[in-house]
Formats: C-alpha cells, structure tokens, sequence
C-alpha cells in the first residue's frame, strides 16, 4: 500500500499531474534558459536539487512551523539551497555561473518550488515530500529539455554546443530569441494535450 | 495562564522560529561561502585574465592553465593598463567601467599603439537583461570593434557597414546606447592612463 501510493507520488508530476504543461508553473525560467541545452540541464538540476531538499527539509518541520510565518520559513529555506548551488557553481564551474547569470538566483522564485512545499511537503511525511519534490523537479527537466533540444537545433544547428546540422542549414534566429520559447512551449503543450492527455481522460 | 500562554505561541514561538531558521540558514551558506572562497576569487581573476588576453586579441587556450601560460608570456602590467608585446608591435590594454541599464559594465579595450584604433573589446562583468542586453558577451558583438576607431555609431541588427558602424542589438536599444557612450571614452581615457595626460 504505502510502496503503490509512494510510487503514485513519483509517476503524478511526470505524466497527469506535470509541473510545466499540466500546472502552468515555472514557466518563466521555461522560457529564459531554453534556447541552449547546456544551459537548461545546469538550471533543471538546479531546481530539481532545491525542490527535493527544500521538501523535504520542510515536510521534516512541518509540525513545528507557525503557520502565520510559513511563507516566510519556506523561502528562507528555498533561499538557503538556492544560494548553495549559486556558490557550488561558481567555485566549481565558473564559465556555467557567469552563462546562467542571475537565473541562478531565480531558481527561488520559480512557482514549481513553492507550490510543491504549500501544496504537498506541508501535509505529509518526509520520503513522499521528498519524492514529489524530485519527481516534480524531473518532470520539469524532460519538459524544459525537449523545448531546450527544439529550440538549439532549429536556432542554432546545435546540440551541447556541438554542431550538427552541416553549412546548408540557415539558423532561425527567432528560436533563440524570446519569442521562440512561446512558440515552441505552446507548440509542445498543445500537442500533449491534444494527442495523450486527451486519450487518458478518455479511458 | 492561558493569556500567557497564547502570548508564547503567537509571538515569540513564531519569532524565536524564525530566529532560529535564519541562523541556520545563514550559517550554513556564510560557511560554504567561506569555504570556496579561494577557488571562487580565482575563477574572477582567470576571467579578468582572460578578458585582457581577448581584448588583446591575442592567442591562447581556454583553459585555466592556458589563460596563465598566454596572460605571463604576453602580457606586462603597468600601473593602470596592461600592455602586450608580439610581431603586431605593442598593444595597450585599459580597464574600463560605465553605466549599463541594470549596473556596472566593466570591459577591457585593447588598443593599437596609436591609441586610437581598437585591438579588441571585451565584457569583464555586466548585469544586463539575459538574452537581451547580456548579449554584449557574444563574441559577434565585441569582435565587431576590432579594428574601428571610436566613436561608433549604433545601427540596427544586421546592418553595419561604414567603417564607424557597429551592429546594435535589437531587443536591447538603451544596452546598446550605453555601451556606445563607454566605448566613445575610451580615446580619452587611454590618454590619461597610458600618456598621463
């Protein structure tokens, strides 16, 4: 029982229940660091860190925490991550931190983070919280990656910064530019929703 | 009993909470900060390093032990400016800080020795709008300067001819116009610094 509703947790924010295409969250970040996939895998691990731990950490107080300040105790422990990775990136990857700029610092503000502790971290037990947190993180990760593998290949004739498409491919600019990112997420939500999503409500 | 007690959980339970939840987390970040501190003063001189070696348009490897090798074999210090030595003759390198739409933009110019004609322009550090105005780093933007001589005149995206032009970027006019004016003080300023003027 507990292993099918702990599996269940897992499976939700990558399919039904998905962060980006499902929720609408964290769409802002979404669009700004999709236009390399480097960029993206750097800021999904990111985030999937911080989602995970920030859960957890606060499922683990969740008894404790005066609900007139949780908001507050709940940034200040998403903050705290946050600044972990900014400081472990810019120590340990340098040319990654200067690329990622202020997006780093964002991480606290993306909606994924906080709407995962409010609506799940705060009424159950640690390893669930956990698990939704890491699991919410990952569905955000293959969302961003496949908009992030569209958008280089088409802007850029790229992959990881490697070039693949050969001399004869003219980039479209506008991929990488910020409209690019709407186009190209409003494109994949469309999709899903319309193809699998539709199925699934169906049976 | 019961006043004194709800004045504990709701006011100072609720502070010490947080009190307490703030140490912590401040400990432990102050402390990973501490921690890297050395690598992270580092990596911002091998990009300082790295940027004097670009606006030099000078060869290297990039890599933190090439930029080392490149930046001790060419480069002399000076008090002010840096200067760089190769079959080009000599080149000047100034640092240089203006203005930018959100803060600070610090460059490194290189210049010829007629101290007017640009070697190479690059971003030390900026905060401008990523994907926007942070495209000033892309190396199609710095290396148009190379070359010119200030000042240069900002025309849109894709369209720079005339020896004077450089490409703006579109999606970012006061980025654009604010590195035109700190570029435009460059001939002064190598003046002061290099001839002390």
């Amino acid at each position: 029982m507990a292993k099918s509703k702990l599996k269940k947790t897992f499976l939700e924010p990558l399919g039904k229940n998905n962060p980006v295409f499902v929720q609408i969250l964290g769409i802002c970040s979404t669009l700004a660091v999709t236009n390399k996939v480097q960029n993206t895998v750097v800021m999904t691990l990111g985030v999937t860190f911080t989602t995970a731990l920030s859960a957890w950490t606060i499922s683990l107080l969740r008894n404790y925490i005066p609900s007139r300040i949780r908001m507050m105790v709940e940034t200040m422990i998403i903050a705290a991550f946050v600044i972990i990775v900014d400081i472990v990136l810019k120590a340990y990857y340098p040319e990654m931190w200067k690329q990622l700029g202020p997006y780093v610092g964002l991480i606290i503000t993306n909606c994924i983070i906080m709407g995962r502790v409010e609506a799940f971290a705060l009424n159950n037990k640690p390893l669930p919280s956990l698990v939704d947190g890491f699991s919410s993180g990952l569905g955000y990760t293959y969302v961003l990656l496949s908009i992030a593998v569209v958008r280089e290949l088409l802007g850029s004739g790229s992959l990881w910064g490697v070039r693949i498409l050969g001399s004869w491919w003219t980039n479209w600019s506008i991929m990488i530019m910020p409209p690019g990112g709407f186009f190209v997420l409003a494109i994949i939500i469309w999709i899903i929703r319309e193809s699998i999503m539709k199925e699934a409500s169906h049976a | 009993m019961s006043v004194q007690r709800s004045f504990y959980k709701d006011r100072v339970y609720p502070l010490l909470f947080m009190f307490i939840t703030t140490l912590v987390c401040i400990l432990l970040t102050s402390g990973l900060h501490l921690l890297t501190l050395e690598r992270a003063d580092a990596n911002e001189l091998s990009f300082a390093r790295r940027a004097i070696l670009q606006a030099g348009d000078l060869e290297f490897e990039n890599t933190t032990e090439g930029i080392e090798r490149a930046y001790h074999q060419q480069i002399t210090e000076e008090v002010g400016y840096y200067t760089a030595t190769g079959t080009f003759g000599k080149r000047y390198i100034i640092p240089l800080e203006g203005p930018g739409l959100w803060g600070t933009i610090a460059i490194m110019v290189g210049l010829e020795e007629d101290l007017q004609t640009f070697s190479g322009v690059a971003i030390v550090s900026q905060n401008e709008t990523p994907g926007l105005g942070a495209r000033i780093e892309e190396s199609w933007f710095t290396a148009q300067f190379k070359g010119k001589r200030a000042p240069f005149t900002m025309v849109e995206e894709g369209t720079a001819s005339a020896n004077q032009e450089v490409d703006a970027i579109t999606g970012a006019t006061r980025t654009s116009e604010y590195f035109k004016n700190l570029t435009a003080r460059v001939p002064a300023e190598a003046q002061r610094l290099i001839r002390g003027e």
